[in-house]
């Protein structure tokens, strides 16, 4: 029972993380059709944003309140150097204090993102809609180019990052071990797909964005500068990333720089499960690829990226459009 | 009239015409000069110039799937690799040209195997976005498996060849020249590689299925209703492109003498987007001269990195080789061949229409 409950919250948080990636993507793909493949330095961006943003406002705080708060060391790479630092023993901040940091660690890393998000679009994604090989090149490009920026800034060296505080703590549960942050990530999970979802269907920007996808020349025909609605579609499918970038580095300890091109081939298997541009697939998708990783890892630890494949090769072949596929393909 | 607009189709100009007699004198010409280029270069450069030659094949390859067919295969490195590690563990063994012919044999059925499961897997959907990211995934995982199979693959410290090792009898009849041992036969052997592997390429293009495949290219449906099977095409691309990158894995291997998962990683993948883009997309020959371009690129990148320490950004060279490929993608994305070819044609218009 217990290892059961441990092993569904575990499988659950990794789902939310990658649907969170996913959703992004997913976003992006259904509504403006643009496949988006530097959708994992995104990721890392925010990853690396949401760490730096955290330790630099951490450090001050901890230095403006502990006086002899020494600095144990350093890290970073040619650009961003932080200090580690060490709070005297016994001593932490209070709760309130931690709270605000972690927040304002995510809203800045989110910030970031979106910018870079929106600059992308400006710059190159404008450049190649309806031409689907030049988006997957394009953006495979800045995939590539911008992980290495990512190292050149932040350094080639894992980055260790724990929980904040409040978060960093487990529960013993029906003799299973409930890990209080993997709980806070489902949440963060679900309130998104929530406010996503009801955005999409029922708000107005949701109205046009979806009538923009099936005629753009209407839509521009009442006066809709539909284009700017694609720049800021695309800046935010960019934050969810960074949201979800922010989230998995203290899930798993530390931040790599690998870590941005393996959740976004998690993210396409998992919308290649859901159904291209589905929304809804790729929530139910993530959740099922989350909780798959998590049980195939604990049985059989070195097939856990294979079976994934396998799953999906197996949805393919009994639904070449995915689970709940809009197809996509062009 | 006005402007003509010329829509080139460059992949037609292969083979469409008979060659004139001063086309085939440069074409000798060109074979002369790489034939005696060894014995005035130097051997980093011999080398550089081998591993020219087979990312050119890799290369080569690659279009078949790109540019004739339309498919992007993201796990294209997944072949080379292969190839790459087949050729070094059969090495590793004896490295004798009995040995090398079993690593082709090898590289060959493996390529098949894993071409055929990749190819099925990419066709179940489809489309060329969803084709691409399910290869990258796959590659991914080939990538992921080797790392971990250590016992044979070394896992992340790889697999070398000893020093010695390079003694395939005939590569490595180095011919004493100027007081130093050259490596003649290792160019000698890469060069005739190329040639025949360009011939046979030229080939499959020319072939009616490789005119087939630029149907499915130009329009898939369409080729479907001449009544075409165009999945069982695709297949074929495939197979030939995954065999052709696998052979030039085996040939790289004797260059390098190393096989790591660098090479079945998404850079190695990028390296065959970037060349066969530089040269051209779909005209197979650009594929050498973007390997040519793009390998003394990143030749030139290391050596800068090497000499200039201090200038910790030249440690990264994806930053630099990945710019200058999203400049071509968006600003020159026929490349340097397609260029030409539409220079070609060009003048050609403009000659009938000035006999008319």
């Amino acid at each position: 029972m217990g290892a059961i409950l441990t092993l569904l919250i575990n499988g659950l948080a990794q789902g939310a993380l990658i649907f969170l990636m996913a959703s992004g993507l997913s976003i992006i793909l259904g509504m403006m059709g643009v496949i988006n493949f530097a959708h994992g330095t995104l990721f890392l961006w925010g990853g690396y944003s949401y760490v730096w943003a955290y330790y630099v406002i951490w450090n001050r705080v901890a230095q403006a309140r502990f006086p002899d708060a020494y600095a144990i060391g350093q890290w970073g790479g040619s650009v961003v150097r932080v200090d580690r630092i060490a709070l005297p023993s016994g001593q932490a901040l209070p709760f309130h204090l931690d709270l605000l940091i972690f927040l304002a660690a995510l809203i800045i890393a989110v910030a970031i993102v979106f910018f870079i998000g929106m600059i992308f679009e400006k710059l190159f994604i404008n450049k190649v809609y309806n031409n689907a090989p030049a988006q997957i090149l394009v953006t495979l490009g800045l995939q590539v180019i911008f992980t290495d920026v990512a190292r050149f800034f932040f350094g080639t060296e894992g980055i260790q990052i724990v929980p904040p505080n409040f978060l960093n703590g487990t529960t013993r549960l029906w003799g299973g071990t409930i890990v209080h942050y993997n709980i806070f990530v489902i949440l963060v999970g679900l309130a998104v797909a929530l406010i996503i979802h009801r955005i999409i269907t029922k708000s107005r920007i949701g109205m046009v964005i979806r009538a923009g996808l099936q005629s753009p020349e209407h839509v521009k025909a009442i006066g809709i500068n539909i284009r700017r609605y694609f720049t800021y579609i695309f800046a935010v499918g960019a934050g969810l990333a960074a949201l979800g970038g922010a989230l998995y580095m203290p899930f798993v300890g530390a931040v790599t720089s690998t870590a941005g091109m393996n959740n976004q081939i998690l993210a396409f298997i998992v919308i290649v499960v859901g159904g291209l541009g589905s929304f809804l697939g790729s929530a139910f998708g993530s959740v099922f690829i989350g909780l798959m990783t998590v049980v195939i890892s604990l049985f059989v630890p070195a097939l856990s990226v294979v079976a994934n494949v396998l799953v999906m090769a197996l949805v393919l072949v009994f639904k070449p459009n995915g689970l709940f596929g809009m197809a996509v393909n062009n | 009239m006005g402007k003509a607009k010329v829509k080139v189709n460059a992949a037609d100009m292969i083979g469409s015409k008979k060659m004139s007699p001063v086309q085939i004198g440069a074409l000798l010409a060109l074979i002369a000069t790489f034939v005696a280029l060894p014995f005035f270069i130097g051997n980093t450069t011999i080398v550089l110039v081998c591993r020219i030659f087979i990312l050119g094949v890799y290369g080569m390859s690659y279009d078949i799937l790109r540019g004739y067919t339309g498919i992007i295969n993201l796990g294209q490195a997944s072949f080379f690799g292969s190839g790459v590690y087949i050729g070094v563990l059969a090495l590793r063994r004896e490295a004798d040209m009995l040995h090398f012919i079993v690593a082709l044999l090898g590289a060959t059925v493996f390529c098949l195997l894993v071409g055929f499961l990749y190819s099925k897997i990419v066709l179940l959907t489809g489309g060329v976005v969803p084709g691409a990211m399910i290869t990258l995934a796959l590659a991914e995982i080939v990538r992921n498996l080797a790392e971990r199979w250590y016992t044979v693959t070394g896992g992340q410290d790889g697999l070398s060849l000893r020093a010695s090792s390079l003694a395939i009898n005939f590569t490595s009849a180095s011919i004493r020249l100027g007081g130093r041992d050259k490596l003649i036969g290792l160019y000698l052997f890469t060069f005739v590689f190329l040639i025949v592997m360009t011939l046979v390429l030229r080939q499959f293009v020319m072939s009616p299925t490789g005119r087939v495949l630029m149907a499915i290219r130009e329009n898939d449906q369409r080729a479907k209703f001449l009544g075409y099977n165009t999945d069982h095409y695709k297949t074929i691309a495939f197979l030939v492109s995954a065999v052709a990158s696998g052979l030039a894995g085996v040939f790289f291997s004797i260059v390098v003498r190393f096989a790591g998962t660098d090479y079945l990683s998404i850079q190695t993948t990028l390296d065959a987007l970037l060349m066969t883009l530089v040269g051209g997309t779909g005209t197979l020959y650009g594929a050498i001269i973007g390997s040519g371009l793009v390998t003394y690129l990143q030749n030139l990148l290391l050596n800068l990195a090497r000499e200039y320490s201090d200038f910790r950004l030249l440690r990264f060279p994806m930053i630099f080789i990945g710019s200058i490929y999203v400049a071509i993608v968006m600003f020159m994305p026929s490349g340097i061949m397609g260029g030409v070819y539409k220079l070609q044609a060009m003048r050609k218009l403009k000659k009938s229409q000035a006999n008319k």
